[in-house]
């Protein structure tokens, strides 16, 4: 092809959208840590869930507790703003960035980049009013109610409309790896996001979600492990791969590293979803599969690493100086740490101390301040300059959030590692030759850690300090220069994108991958000699495919080459390969684990009353300090298994009936799991009213407001219907009529025990309904065995 | 204006690299990229771990389905329940409780334990509150040292008096039981 004669057109790169993406990334940021540092501090001091504002006010504001400030209620907000706004935002600015300049060609779209943008703002927007207020799914990183889920969902398509087109009309021909990276975040965070967010909606800011139980667990995890996945790490490494080789000015490592890396990280990390649920009721295969997968992540993830940091090789005397580098060193060195830490927690012993502790809450602060957000900062630091032409503001200032921020993040994690081993080896720690615990009281191993989770605030603190230092470096370089787009010149010849699309599915490589893995599957699935069968035509898959290989790796080579020009055929593989995981795991679990399959325990579905009472449960967020899930673990089930029937470990019959699962991710307080019948309503009133009259030291806050709201009845028999719908065998005739009148006889029975112990409060609030609830945990009936 | 000219001068070139380090001649956005070999330790781990999650797939005897059978808990579950049953109290045993109500060391230990799990409900002073006044000489479920003791270890649950057994153990009920008495001079045998 005759290309000196071409005409070149002059194409304008759309900066200002990624100008607008950068702003509301550090505004959010900073909300999102600042709510994270005051929940922080509400675990050493209660006072902070609202009494504070009386003292702030001079007693001006009279408050036990503002509802609005609770830790359950404003952990979903820390975490969804952290995410879905700070590393959101960031995200987009960076790939609206890169992905223009990879293609180069404007974003297809300006109104589509707008909706995005506004879109995604007003999105954030309604979760902060909406959290607060108490309005919850109830599953971590999903919290957010079924409307805003559709508006979510919709954005999120307008933006990969946007990118898949901007891709379609690109002048450069081959796709580089951070274009994969996108691809892959979009494609994935797609599929993960519309299957847990599957509902049946009760009204208009209530539903329930279609999965319960031991299913809604195991959804959850898939879906919120791959939240870090591929939105906290794919779309980072891409960003990785353009930003850190064009601040390094250095050219990447290694492509045949960024292929392996690419497509190991997309089939592997699907699976993992599981070691969220090691020693739980969660099916053995499933927890082995999720620990097994999660150490295979190691290798795949320090590749990235590897590619990051040695494509900084030859660019390290930067680091003395310019804190871009130092940024993103830091940053890619603490995806290394984390990544090595995950497979870590996996392993099953290892977990069995980690579990419901603060160490994953470290663990994950590793990722997200050091990795997440590092890399934004020096992204930003590199962007600034360059969106406003101008000079950074101040690189001492910049340098000086670096050690800052640093510091902070130290302080977190080795607090984390410190808080998180203590309690864990206490809650385990057994006496008398084993026989009984050596801490029953769950507050001592309370009274233990608050020391080292001040320092965890204190360490915050220091890191949102950087960070409101980078919001005023940023806005000062902004003011001393002019706004400016990017621009670059293009042959106005078209290449076509079309031919050899299918071609792609019938090349060797891809037909070795999928006989291996149906040959494992085989063997996942089967006993016996099927599944000796298939181990045999997976090492012979294997040998075949690598003979292959040796023999004709440069036509290999072509065709992936050939691949890199076809966005279409690339996404496709890409689906394919992040879907596997997730099919293989939840399709049986959703079609064999249900109610009428189970033997044994099946949990008794609540009442009316119980219902409403768990929708307050949820509502508040107890799930984020309290799990419902008794491992298979004998320090746990000494301190938790006691109960009048039975027993023991949690079967995963017991929260069958569960929309959504409660099985929690992390004990700040004790497990609730068979916590009915266990103490008087009266306790459950009072320690409602002030947590500390019962529980000497105990951090959680008052509810005062729960023995002033009333419960809402008028929604129980749509909440009803929805239950029936999902298979609780409630009775089919139940009438509006019946539903309260049994709500009514039930309250009446509470608030008559409760006011023979002096305990006095109406039947319509919803300390009465909580009360019913907590006392309803762990009531389950035997099928099976009795039976027979 | 343009901010994205990229000078061609920081390209590195080919013909400038030591022997076998490829460098691929496509460049986006003045972004160029090696082909490094995979490093040899970064195989090894890769590999490794393939091969020890194999093994550890195939070698695992619990792959179970159904998720209820838990044989090696139950037999570690067996193993505390048989060595609480060979060091056992024998509870039934009035006069040893009031035995140890008379010895400082368990009278100690038992208020400790009291006051860290059933001051909640019991009070300071044993007045009452939520639970029982227990210096009232009012003992609904019974006055024996050994009615005292099973009402700690099994609970009362339609009282809201919850079963301390599992939690504190026996050595521990018994010592609580010691303070009781202790405080509690009306009790003799």
């Amino acid at each position: 092809m005759n290309t000196n004669n071409t005409k070149t057109t002059t194409i304008v790169y759309d900066d200002d959208s990624v100008r607008k993406f950068m702003i509301a990334s550090i505004f959010w940021g900073l909300v999102g840590m600042g709510a994270g540092v005051l929940i922080a501090t509400q675990l050493n001091y209660w006072q902070m869930n609202g009494k504070f504002l009386e003292w702030i006010t001079f007693g001006w504001l009279k408050s036990e507790g503002v509802e609005f400030l609770t830790f359950g209620r404003l952990r979903p907000l820390h975490t969804n703003a952290a995410i879905f706004a700070f590393v959101g935002n960031m995200m987009f600015a960076g790939i609206y960035y890169s992905t223009q300049r990879l293609c180069r060609a404007r974003m297809a779209s300006d109104l589509l980049t707008k909706i995005n943008l506004w879109g995604w703002q007003f999105i954030i927007v309604c979760a902060a009013i909406t959290l607060p207020a108490g309005y919850t799914r109830g599953k971590e990183y999903a919290e957010l109610i079924w409307p805003i889920n559709i508006l979510v969902a919709v954005i999120w398509l307008v933006f990969a409309a946007n990118f898949f087109w901007t891709l379609a009309k690109r002048n450069e021909k081959s796709l580089y790896v951070g274009l994969w990276f996108y691809i892959a975040t979009i494609v994935t965070i797609t599929m993960l996001y519309v299957v847990n967010h599957l509902s049946i909606p009760t009204s208009f800011t209530h539903s329930y979600p279609i999965f319960g139980g031991v299913q809604d667990a195991l959804v959850q995890w898939w879906y919120g492990h791959n939240a870090v996945a591929f939105f906290l790490t794919t779309p980072m490494l891409g960003i990785m791969y353009y930003f850190v080789p064009k601040a390094a000015n250095r050219p990447v490592y290694s492509y045949r590293l960024s292929i392996i890396h690419f497509w190991s990280l997309v089939f592997i990390y699907i699976w993992a979803g599981p070691h969220h649920l090691l020693n739980t009721a969660l099916p053995e295969w499933l927890q082995s599969l999720g620990m097994i997968f999660s150490l295979m992540l190691w290798a795949p993830s320090w590749a990235g690493m590897l590619n990051g940091l040695l494509t900084l090789r030859g660019a390290w005397d930067k680091l003395l100086t310019d804190p871009i580098i130092k940024f993103f060193a830091a940053a890619v060195t603490f995806y290394g740490m984390a990544t090595f830490e995950g497979p870590l927690l996996s392993i099953k012993a290892v977990n069995a101390l980690s579990h419901y502790t603060d160490w994953t809450v470290g663990h994950v602060h590793a990722g997200t301040l050091g990795w997440n957000g590092f890399l934004a900062a020096g992204m930003f630091y590199w962007l600034a300059p360059r969106l406003w032409n101008t000079k950074l503001y101040s690189t001492t200032l910049a340098n000086a959030h670096f050690w800052l921020g640093m510091v902070g993040i130290l302080l977190y994690v080795a607090s984390m590692w410190v808080s998180g081993i203590t309690q864990g080896l206490m809650l385990n720690a057994t006496t008398e030759g084993g026989t009984v615990l050596q801490y029953p009281n769950f507050l001592d191993t309370l009274q233990a850690i608050r020391p080292v989770m001040l320092f965890r605030a204190i360490g915050g603190g220091l890191y949102l300090i950087g960070f409101f230092m980078l919001a005023y470096n940023i806005w000062k370089t902004a003011r001393s220069g002019q706004a400016v787009n990017g621009t670059v010149e293009v042959a106005t010849q078209t290449e076509s994108d079309t031919d050899k699309r299918f071609s792609t599915f019938l090349s060797a490589p891809v037909i070795y991958s999928g006989l291996i893995i149906f040959s494992v599957c085989l063997s996942i699935f089967s006993n016996g000699a099927l599944f000796i069968f298939g181990m045999f035509l997976t090492i012979v898959f294997i040998i075949v495919a690598i003979a292959h290989f040796e023999v004709s790796k440069a036509s290999w080579n072509d065709w992936f080459e050939e691949l890199l020009s076809h966005s279409f055929g690339f996404s496709v593989l890409t689906i394919i390969a992040a879907a596997i995981g997730g099919a293989i795991q939840i399709i049986p679990t959703v079609t064999v684990q249900r109610a009428d399959n189970i033997e044994g325990r099946i949990q008794v579905p609540y009442t009316p009353l119980e219902l409403a009472g768990r929708d307050i449960y949820v509502s508040e967020g107890c799930y984020n300090c309290h799990s419902q899930m008794i491992r298979t673990l004998v320090p746990d089930v000494m301190r938790y298994g006691n109960s009048g029937q039975g027993g023991g470990y949690s079967h995963l019959g017991e929260s069958i009936y569960d929309f959504p699962y409660q099985w929690g991710s992390k004990r700040t307080g004790p497990d609730l799991a068979r916590e009915g019948s266990h103490r008087s309503d009266d306790w459950h009133y009072w320690h409602m009213l002030n947590p500390r009259d019962i529980s000497p030291g105990s951090n959680m806050p008052n509810y005062p407001w729960l023995f002033e709201k009333p419960i809402k009845v008028s929604q129980l028999p749509n909440k009803i219907h929805a239950m029936r719908m999902l298979g609780v065998p409630y009775p089919i005739d139940l009438s509006e009529e019946e539903i309260q009148a049994q709500v009514d006889e039930q309250a009446a029975g509470i608030v008559e025990r409760l006011a023979e112990k002096g305990a006095f409060t109406e039947p319509d609030r919803e300390i009465v309904a909580l009360i019913a609830y907590l006392q309803k945990l762990g009531t389950y009936t035997e099928t099976g065995d009795s039976a027979e | 204006m343009s901010t994205d000219d990229h000078k061609d001068s920081h390209l590195v070139k080919q013909e400038d690299l030591p022997e076998g380090v490829i460098l691929r001649d496509h460049v986006v956005d003045g972004i160029q990229e090696y082909d490094q070999r995979l490093p040899f330790w970064w195989l090894c781990i890769l590999f490794g771990v393939i091969a020890f999650s194999i093994v550890y797939w195939l070698v695992l005897d619990d792959r179970s389905f159904n998720g209820s059978a838990h044989q090696e808990l139950e037999a570690q579950l067996q193993a505390v329940a048989a060595k609480r049953l060979a060091n056992s109290i024998d509870v039934t045993n009035d006069d040893l409780f009031f035995e140890m109500a008379g010895t400082a060391q368990f009278v100690s230990a038992g208020e400790n334990t009291f006051m860290t799990n059933c001051v909640a409900c019991h009070g300071k002073e044993l007045q009452g509150g939520i639970g029982f006044n227990l210096v009232d000489e009012e003992w609904v479920h019974g006055s024996k040292p050994s009615e005292i003791y099973n009402t700690i270890a099994h609970g009362v649950p339609e009282k809201g008096m919850q079963a301390w057994e599992s939690q504190l153990g026996q050595k521990r009920i018994a010592e609580v039981v010691a303070f009781v008495l202790s405080k509690n001079p009306g009790l003799k045998p």
